[in-house]
C-alpha cells in the first residue's frame, strides 16, 4: 500500500511538471503582447523595452523556461501582468473563499445524498424512490446560472430572508473587525468566538451553496442508489437474508460499507472538477473567489496567472484523484 | 434509519433558523486587510453602496493604476489641476496658479500651503516633485503622459521654492492638461514614494483627497473620511463608502429596488428599462464620456484605399439604429473626431449619416468591383453592442452587394492582426474604443492619425502628409495658442470626415441608476468612472 502510494505521488508529480510545460509554452506561443499590458496599452518604446527586462522576456524560450521552473520550486509563480500582483498571493487571497464554499455545499452533498441513495435503493420502485429520482435527475440537469437566479428572487426579493450575494454585510464589513486567519470567514470566526459575525458570513454562504450543492446532491444520491442496489443483489446479501438476519443489519452493516467507495471516488473527482469551474456562481452571488480571478485571467491572457490557476487545478485533481485511489485501493478486493 | 434522517433535518433547520435572524444591510466581500479605520467605529455609520460591475480596481497605485481604479484615486489622491469640462478650462486643485514661458517649455505652479496628507504630513513643493519622478521612474501605466519631462528627452522637474515647482519640458508640452491627467499624476506623501505597488495595492494609501482607503479586497474597496480633508466634513455627506464588484445586472437591480445599495451603472437594457420606471425608488442621471467608438478603415490596400469607396461604407453604417435601438439612447453619434465637451470639439463638423441612396452613388464613383467581395471586420469579444451594430451594418452592406465578415476576437489577437507587416493579411475595418488620458485632442490625432514608421494605434494606416502638417501645428500651438489649436483640430476632423479615413460611430454615455435618498452624483468625461462621493449628500 505505501509502495503504491509513492508510486502515485511521484506519477503525480510527473503529470504537474507535464501541466506547468505545456501551459507554459502555449501561453509564450499565443498572440499576446505581455509588455503592453505590463507598461500599459499607451507606454513609449523604452517603457516596453524596460518591460521586456523586467519580465525576462528578452531572454531565450528555453531560458524563460528554466527561470520560471527554479522559481516555482521556489512558491514563486510570477507577477500578475494584469495588476503587478504575486500570483501565488493572489491564489492565496482567492482560493480559501472558493474552497469554504465548495467544501460546505460538498458536505451538504453528502449529508444529504447519501442518506437520500440509501432511502432510494431501500425503498427501490416505491414512490419515495421515484421522487427521489426526479429529485436528483432535476438536480444534476437544472442550469446552475437558473437555480442561482431562482433563489436570488424568493429569498431576497421576494421574502428578503437571505442575502443577494458577498461573503458578509457592508456595515459589518466596514464597522467591525473581520478575522483572517485562513481566509474561510465561517472557520475565522468559529476560531476567534466571533459568532455574530459567524451567522452574518453563514447567512451569505447559504445560497451560493445550495446552488453548488445540487449538482453533487443528485450525483452523490445516484451513485450509492445504483452502488447499493448492485451490491443489494449480490450473493452474499440473499444468503444473509436467509440465515434471518435484518434487513436493516444487512443494509447498514453488510451491504452499504461495500458501496461507498464508489460513491466517494465519484465524489472526490467532482469537487476537483467543482473547485474549478465555480464562475458562474461566484459571478452570480459576487462570490469573491477563484472563479472571477479565472475568468479574468483568461480574457486578458494574464500568462503568469493562467498558469498559477491551471497548476491549482491540476493540483485539486491529481490530490483528489490521489485520495479517491487511496479509497479504492484500500479496498482488500482490489489487487494493487 | 428515520432517526438519522430526522436528526439532520433537525440539524439543518436549527442553522437556517439561526442563520437567518437579523437584518441586513448589504453585502460585501470580506476585508483580507485593513479593518475599522483609526482602531474605532467612526461615530457616523451612514454608507454610501456602490456597486460597479467589474472589479473597482486592478493595482491602487497612484502612479501606474491604469484602469478602473480611477473610480477610487480620484476620491483619495488629488492633482494639481482639473480639466472643467463644462468651461472648458483647467481648474486649480492643489496648485493655486501657474505661469509658462512663451514657448511652453517651462511651467511654474504655485501650490495651495493648506493641504495635508492623510499621514497627518503638510503638502510641499517636494512631494509633488517626488510624486512626478515615482510616475516616470516608475514607467509604467499613464507614465507615457510625462514623456516631455524625462530627463532623456532633456526635462526636468524640480521644487524652487516650498510651495513652487517648476516642470521643464524637452518640447513645447501642455503641461497645465498633463497635470490634470486622471492617470500617473496623483500627488503622494514623500512617506510613501518608496512603496511597492503590492503595498498599495493591499490597502494603503498617501493621498491628501477627502477619502482614504481603509479595506482592498480585489473585488471591493471601503473608503471612509479623512477628517483633516481642508473642505471640512458636513453631516449630510457620506463618511463611509463601498464600492463593490457585483457582475450580475440583475442583481444590482433588485439591490437597488430594494434600497441596499444607492448607487449603480451598466445594467443590461431589460433592467434598466425597468428600473426606469421605477421613479419612486431611483432616478437616472446619463453622464457623457469622452469614449469614442471607431472604425478604421485599412487605407493601405484595396478596396478600402479607395476614399469614394470609404465614402459608401462611411454612409451604409447604421448611425441612428445603433444609437436609439441597441444602445437605447446610452451614447450619441459622435460629431468628428473630439467628444462633445472637450476642447477642439466642433458640432459643425461634417458627420455621416445612413443613406443607402448615397452610399450606392459613392460606390458607383469608385468604381470598385463588388462581386465576391467580402471585407471583414475586426472587434473585440464580449463586446455585445459592437456585433449587434455591425450585424446591421453587414444587411446594409449587402444592399450594397458587398459581404461583412465579423471577427470577435480577443484584444491581443485583434491587435496582432492589425499589426501584421503583411498589409494584405490586416482586416479592412477595426473597431475599438478610444479614450483621452487628459483633456487633450491629440491623444487622438497623434495616435490614431499620424503616420507612424511602427504600427502601434494607426489603425487606419494613414500617412497623410497634410494632416500630419496640421496635427504637428496643433500640437505646437496647444501651449502657445490654444485658439489657433483648436482650430487646426476642427481643420483636421473635417479632413478626417471628409476622406473617411476612419468612422467615429458613436460617443458612449454612461447612465447611473441612482437611489432617491441621495444627491450629487456627476461624472466628469475627463475622468471616466469617476463619481467624487465628497459631492454626494442624504437627501
Amino acid at each position: 500500500m505505501f509502495k503504491y502510494i509513492v508510486k502515485r505521488i511521484l506519477s503525480s508529480i510527473l503529470v504537474l511538471l507535464g501541466v506547468v510545460t505545456i501551459t507554459f509554452f502555449i501561453a509564450r506561443v499565443l498572440p499576446s503582447n505581455p509588455e503592453v499590458k505590463w507598461a500599459g496599452q499607451r507606454a513609449t518604446e523604452e517603457q516596453l523595452a524596460a518591460a521586456r527586462i523586467e519580465l525576462g522576456l528578452d531572454k531565450s524560450l528555453p531560458e524563460q523556461y528554466v527561470i520560471y521552473l527554479r522559481d516555482l520550486l521556489h512558491g514563486n509563480l510570477g507577477k500578475s501582468l494584469n495588476n503587478h500582483q504575486p500570483v501565488t498571493s493572489e491564489l492565496a487571497r482567492y482560493i480559501p473563499a472558493t474552497l469554504e464554499l465548495v467544501l460546505l455545499a460538498f458536505i451538504l452533498a453528502i449529508a444529504i445524498g447519501i442518506p437520500l441513495g440509501i432511502y432510494s435503493a431501500h425503498k427501490k420502485d416505491k414512490l419515495l424512490d421515484h421522487v427521489s429520482r426526479v429529485f436528483s435527475i432535476g438536480s444534476v440537469s437544472l442550469p446552475t446560472f437558473w437555480v442561482a437566479l431562482f433563489l436570488q428572487l424568493i429569498f431576497y426579493k421576494g421574502l428578503n430572508l437571505l442575502p443577494i450575494g458577498g461573503r458578509m454585510s457592508v456595515t459589518a464589513t466596514i464597522f467591525e473587525s473581520v478575522p483572517n486567519i485562513s481566509g474561510m470567514l465561517l472557520l475565522d470566526c468559529l476560531l476567534t468566538g466571533k459568532f455574530t459575525l459567524f451567522f452574518d458570513a453563514l447567512r451569505h454562504i447559504i445560497l451560493p451553496c445550495i446552488t453548488i450543492s445540487l449538482y453533487p446532491i443528485g450525483l452523490v444520491s445516484r451513485m450509492t442508489r445504483s452502488a447499493l442496489l448492485e451490491i443489494l443483489g449480490e450473493d452474499y446479501i440473499t444468503a444473509g437474508h436467509s440465515y434471518g438476519l435484518s434487513s436493516g443489519k444487512m443494509l447498514w452493516k453488510y451491504a452499504l460499507k461495500n458501496s461507498l467507495g464508489t460513491t466517494a471516488t465519484d465524489v472526490a473527482l467532482s469537487m476537483g472538477y467543482t473547485l474549478t469551474d465555480t464562475f458562474l456562481v461566484e459571478a452570480i452571488f459576487s462570490w469573491p473567489g477563484i472563479g472571477s480571478y479565472i475568468s479574468s485571467a483568461v480574457t486578458t491572457l494574464d500568462y503568469p496567472a493562467i498558469i498559477g490557476v491551471t497548476l491549482f487545478g491540476a493540483t485539486c485533481y491529481i490530490i483528489l484523484n490521489l485520495i479517491a485511489d487511496i479509497i479504492i485501493a484500500s479496498d482488500p478486493r482490489v489487487r494493487l | 434509519m428515520k432517526r438519522f434522517l430526522c436528526l439532520i433535518l433537525a440539524g439543518a433547520l436549527a442553522l437556517s433558523l439561526a442563520a437567518c435572524g437579523g437584518g441586513d444591510s448589504g453585502s460585501a466581500g470580506a476585508g483580507s486587510s485593513g479593518g475599522s479605520a483609526g482602531g474605532g467605529a467612526p461615530a457616523d455609520t451612514k454608507v454610501l453602496y456602490h456597486t460597479y460591475h467589474s472589479a473597482p480596481y486592478i493595482t491602487l497605485d497612484p502612479s501606474t493604476e491604469y484602469s478602473n481604479g480611477i473610480m477610487v484615486l480620484q476620491n483619495v489622491y488629488e492633482t494639481l489641476t482639473r480639466y472643467n469640462s463644462e468651461t472648458g478650462e483647467v481648474d486649480p486643485v492643489l496648485a493655486t496658479s501657474w505661469t509658462k514661458n512663451d514657448d511652453g517649455t517651462v511651467w511654474v505652479f504655485q501650490l495651495r500651503d493648506d493641504v495635508t496628507f492623510h499621514d497627518g504630513t503638510p503638502m510641499t513643493a517636494q512631494q509633488v516633485v517626488s510624486s512626478f519622478k515615482r510616475s516616470m521612474d516608475l514607467g509604467q501605466g499613464g507614465a507615457y503622459i510625462w514623456d516631455a519631462v524625462l530627463e532623456s528627452n532633456g526635462g526636468s522637474v524640480e521644487a524652487t521654492g516650498d510651495y513652487e515647482v517648476t516642470i521643464t519640458c524637452g518640447y513645447p508640452c501642455a503641461i497645465d492638461l498633463v497635470v490634470s491627467a486622471g492617470y500617473a499624476a496623483y500627488i503622494m506623501s514623500d512617506s510613501v514614494i518608496e512603496q511597492t505597488t503590492e503595498w498599495f495595492t493591499e490597502g494603503h494609501d498617501g493621498g491628501s483627497g477627502p477619502y482614504m482607503i481603509t479595506q482592498a479586497t480585489g473585488d471591493s474597496v471601503v473608503l471612509q473620511a479623512y477628517e483633516g480633508y481642508r473642505g471640512g466634513w458636513q453631516d449630510n455627506q457620506y463618511r463611509n463608502v463601498m464600492i463593490r464588484d457585483v457582475p450580475e445586472s440583475s442583481a444590482r437591480r433588485q439591490m437597488m429596488e430594494t434600497g441596499e445599495c444607492q448607487l449603480s451603472s451598466e445594467f443590461s437594457t431589460t433592467d434598466l428599462a425597468a428600473l426606469k420606471e421605477q421613479t419612486d425608488k431611483v432616478y437616472t442621471y446619463q453622464a457623457d464620456t469622452f469614449n469614442n467608438i471607431i472604425m478604421f478603415l485599412n487605407t493601405a490596400t484595396e478596396p478600402c484605399n479607395n476614399a469614394d469607396f470609404r465614402r459608401a461604407l462611411a454612409y451604409a453604417f447604421p448611425y441612428e439604429e445603433t444609437v436609439n435601438e441597441i444602445l437605447n439612447g446610452n451614447a450619441q453619434q459622435s460629431v468628428g473626431t473630439v467628444p462633445s465637451g472637450l476642447w477642439g470639439h466642433d458640432d459643425s463638423v461634417f458627420q455621416y449619416t445612413c443613406d443607402l441612396d448615397k452610399a450606392k452613388e459613392y460606390l458607383d464613383k469608385s468604381g470598385v468591383n463588388t462581386d465576391g467581395l467580402t471585407l471583414t471586420v475586426t472587434y473585440m469579444t464580449g463586446y455585445d453592442e459592437y456585433a449587434s451594430a455591425l450585424q446591421l451594418y453587414q444587411v446594409n452592406l449587402k444592399q450594397l452587394g458587398i459581404g461583412l465578415e465579423l471577427r470577435s476576437m480577443e484584444w491581443d489577437q485583434q491587435w496582432a492582426q492589425a499589426q501584421n507587416t503583411a498589409p494584405e493579411d490586416r482586416q479592412d475595418m477595426f473597431v475599438f474604443i478610444w479614450w483621452p488620458d487628459y483633456a487633450d485632442p491629440v491623444s487622438w490625432f497623434q495616435s490614431l492619425l499620424h503616420s507612424e514608421d511602427q504600427i502601434v494605434y494607426n489603425l487606419s494606416y494613414l500617412k497623410d502628409p497634410e494632416l500630419d502638417a496640421i496635427i504637428e501645428d496643433a500640437v505646437e500651438k496647444t501651449v502657445t495658442d490654444r485658439a489657433a489649436a483648436e482650430a487646426d483640430y476642427v481643420k483636421a476632423q473635417q479632413m478626417v470626415a471628409e476622406n473617411a479615413y476612419l468612422l467615429n460611430l458613436y460617443d458612449q454615455m454612461h447612465t447611473y441608476v441612482i437611489g432617491n435618498s441621495i444627491e450629487g452624483v456627476s461624472e466628469n468625461p475627463s475622468y471616466s468612472n469617476a463619481i467624487l462621493y465628497y459631492n454626494i449628500t442624504a437627501k
